[in-house]
């Protein structure tokens, strides 16, 4: 069987087809949970730096 | 014709209108990122 050519992407105006492969009712959380992971440890992180360190007087 | 399903279930329709808020809610948590930097710039240049 031929095997089927699928159109690739046209990105920006293709994009909104990510959510009918990733189910946002199923993912949206999870996605802006590891946002929130990520945040906190680039800051965590920026702690450690005695030039940065935010919390430090 | 067999009725078409996304693999996620939304219907293109759907997809749309999620993307539509996922675009502004997006945007806004960039912008604010980008004004956080700023200041931190301000505050003490990095480079």
């Amino acid at each position: 069987m031929a095997e089927q050519q699928i159109p690739r992407p046209r990105n920006p105006e293709d994009d909104w087809k990510v959510w009918l492969v990733v189910n946002p009712s199923t993912w949206l959380i999870p996605i802006l949970a590891l946002v929130l992971l990520i945040a906190l440890t680039v800051h965590s992180f920026i702690l450690t730096s005695a030039k940065y360190n935010f919390l430090a007087g | 014709m067999a009725e078409q399903h996304s693999l996620s279930g939304l219907t293109p329709e759907q997809a749309k209108e999620f993307h539509e808020q996922w675009k502004i809610t997006y945007t806004t948590f960039a912008g604010l990122a980008a004004v956080a930097h700023i200041l931190v710039l301000v505050w003490k240049p990095w480079f």
